[in-house]
């Protein structure tokens, strides 16, 4: 008998709950005005004018910030990674890391707009659309083009176009003044790789800084790959021998056992002593309009060095 | 099968694994103008490739195959149980958890020293599985389910690591076992630990045979059993701990090579452990050349190939095992 009472109450409830949420979605949709974003994971419904964005990459972020919209929630690994992105110190809620975001604390927020990237957050896009309108854009592991999509698409859903035209015109001013710098005739080729504890990623010809050097005139020593970045061995580093390497974030214990290879200075980079450290979270991990220009100036000051 | 034909047929296979480790991959390599080069006193680039690279990695690979299949003959033998193997016994999964622990700890460790946490994790998950798989005496079906728990629970926590520490992302790759990083520094520093490790379960051969038997028999016959544990247990640690800090977690050969080396040459551990030496090695250097090529011109973990093979050898050995009825 006080079983069935006791099951009766949570029947109830759990129907008295479901008619709440129904409820509620529905005054949601007619309440304000939507636009329909195609993405990579589909269609979505976003309200005409999101104020509440949670953005779990860190292009999306810059996108953002460049669209003059701060995000309410940001995925990060470290404490300064956003005030590194942005070059300045805005408040807003960490929603977990990038690679795992906190679901709770995003629904916390109680966004009206979430901007998950297609290869870490694909995964939880259901899960993602339950909490808010969500929509999956392309920035890890994707070329410098399908970056600038994304924030093409950022600014479409967040209904800023004009600054978003006003802001690529201005882009490309930057890389063709950049160009203008690089000289045509130097054909050195250039290795973006980041030194891991044990292994060395390149960042070939269609990844977002490879694609961007190649668009000035920089070209890249790796060359028709299957993805943007690849995990390589020294054999096939001294097989496709740049002539300059930026180097992102040098984890000492693998570099140093590269370094103990006589094969390394078989490398023409390291012969030529071009060898250069770069800031690995701008080169790697930004991926914004800001981060290109910055990482398109640095490569000519280094390339002019020799 | 007749033993001189199982030695022509072994070394024939040696041949053919030295030849293909030393001059398949990326750099192409023409065997006769390498030699006119040496000859002549000369070094071109595919020479220093020849030297610094393919040689310390075709050395290295049989040297921890041989370390991982004689590790699971060991286990195998120590504890009469067919299942057991560095990767079912949690010590592959113990190593590998601490080396991403220490990496995490101290970034700058080298590989040298990351070895003495590869040996303390390879002792962690083996007495972990060991002491639960005891408990009121150790059955094949017993240790498999507690391995697999304890295997699971370590690897799980080792990706946790990795997940909350973007700088170790990649780690990744080197946990599914790879000898792509293979040099004389490494092949240095592994040398010592794996001929301890190897010498260690050479002495122990005879012993072994008998233990075989069964604990009473040992007994019986004057074996100094708990000695013999321990010292056995001491050579799985040095060898598969250090297998585990150069090379990752590279699975099944252990489980593997004694049932394929038992089945060529019979129950006699003074002629298994180093027949087994001999295949793991060899099973080893075959999967890294095939390794080189699954995703050409990038190397696949050698550990995908292992299991690749490995995988349907276990399902068949247990649905053995469940036919002869598990205990």
């Amino acid at each position: 008998m006080r079983r069935k009472t006791w099951m009766t109450a949570l029947t109830l409830l759990v129907l008295s709950s479901l008619m709440l949420a129904a409820c509620s979605g529905q005054a949601e949709q007619t309440n304000e005005k939507t636009r329909t974003i195609t993405h990579e994971a589909g269609k979505t419904k976003v309200p005409e004018k999101p104020k509440k964005v949670v953005a779990l990459e860190f292009s999306f972020v810059d996108a953002l910030d460049e669209l003059g919209i701060t995000p309410v929630g940001i995925a990060q690994e470290n404490k300064t990674d956003v005030s590194g992105l942005l070059g300045k110190d805005i408040s807003f809620t960490e929603v977990g890391t990038r690679q795992q975001p906190n679901l709770e604390v995003i629904s916390s927020l109680q966004p009206d707009l979430i901007i998950g990237d297609f290869n870490r957050h694909k995964g939880i896009y259901k899960q993602l659309q339950e909490i808010a309108p969500t929509i999956i854009l392309k920035s890890r592991n994707a070329t410098y083009e399908e970056n600038l999509d994304s924030f093409k698409t950022i600014a479409e859903a967040v209904g800023k176009t004009k600054q978003m035209d006003d802001r690529l015109a201005l882009h490309e001013e930057r890389l063709q003044a950049a160009k203008k710098k690089v000289d045509p005739k130097d054909d050195r080729k250039v290795m973006v790789g980041v030194f891991r504890a044990d292994s060395l990623t390149a960042h070939g010809e269609t990844s977002f800084d490879g694609e961007l050097l190649e668009k000035i005139g920089i070209e890249n020593a790796v060359t028709k790959t299957a993805e943007p970045t690849v995990t390589i061995t020294l054999e096939q580093m001294v097989k496709w021998d740049p002539d300059v390497i930026f180097m992102a974030e040098a984890d000492p214990k693998l570099l140093k056992e590269w370094k103990d290879n006589p094969l390394w200075n078989q490398i023409t980079a390291v012969k030529n002593g071009e060898v250069y450290e770069v800031n690995r979270d701008l080169w790697t991990r930004y991926r914004g309009l800001d981060a290109a220009e910055q990482i398109v100036d640095e490569a000519i000051q280094l390339l002019k060095q020799k | 099968m007749q033993r001189k034909r199982l030695i022509f047929v072994l070394i024939l296979l040696s041949c053919l694994a030295v030849y293909s480790s030393l001059f398949f991959g990326i750099t192409q390599m023409n065997p006769v103008h390498l030699v006119q080069e040496w000859i002549s006193g000369t070094t071109s680039k595919a020479g220093l490739v020849l030297t610094n690279l393919r040689l310390p990695r075709l050395l290295l690979g049989l040297l921890l195959g041989a370390n991982l299949a004689v590790a699971g003959a060991i286990m195998q033998a120590v504890t009469r149980n067919p299942l057991a193997s560095p990767q079912v016994f949690g010590v592959n999964a113990g190593a590998s958890f601490l080396v991403v622990l220490s990496l995490l700890i101290f970034p700058s460790l080298g590989t040298a020293n990351l070895l003495y946490f590869a040996f303390a994790g390879a002792l962690l998950g083996g007495v972990l599985v060991f002491s639960f798989a005891s408990i009121r005496g150790m059955t094949a079906l017993k240790l498999a389910l507690v391995g697999m728990a304890i295997h699971l629970l370590l690897t799980s926590l080792t990706k946790g690591l990795i997940l909350f520490n973007d700088r170790i992302t990649n780690v990744l790759y080197w946990l599914s076992g790879s000898l792509s990083d293979a040099s004389w520094l490494e092949l240095r520093i592994v040398l010592p630990w794996s001929l301890a490790g190897l010498i260690l379960a050479a002495s122990l051969a005879k012993s072994l045979a008998v233990f075989q038997l069964g604990q009473d028999v040992a007994v019986g016959l004057g074996q100094k059993v708990t000695r013999i544990r321990l010292l056995a247990g001491i050579s799985v640690v040095l060898l598969a701990g250090v297998t585990v800090a150069v090379a990752g977690a590279i699975g099944f050969i252990g489980l593997m090579v004694p049932h394929i080396t038992r089945r060529l040459v019979g129950e006699d551990y003074r002629i298994v452990l180093p027949v087994s030496a001999v295949i793991g090695g060899l099973l080893l250097t075959y999967a890294d050349v095939l390794a080189r090529f699954i995703a050409y011109p990038y190397e696949s973990p050698v550990g995908i190939v292992t299991s690749l093979l490995g995988a349907p050898f276990f399902l068949l050995l247990a649905r053995r095992q469940m036919k002869g009825g598990l205990r």
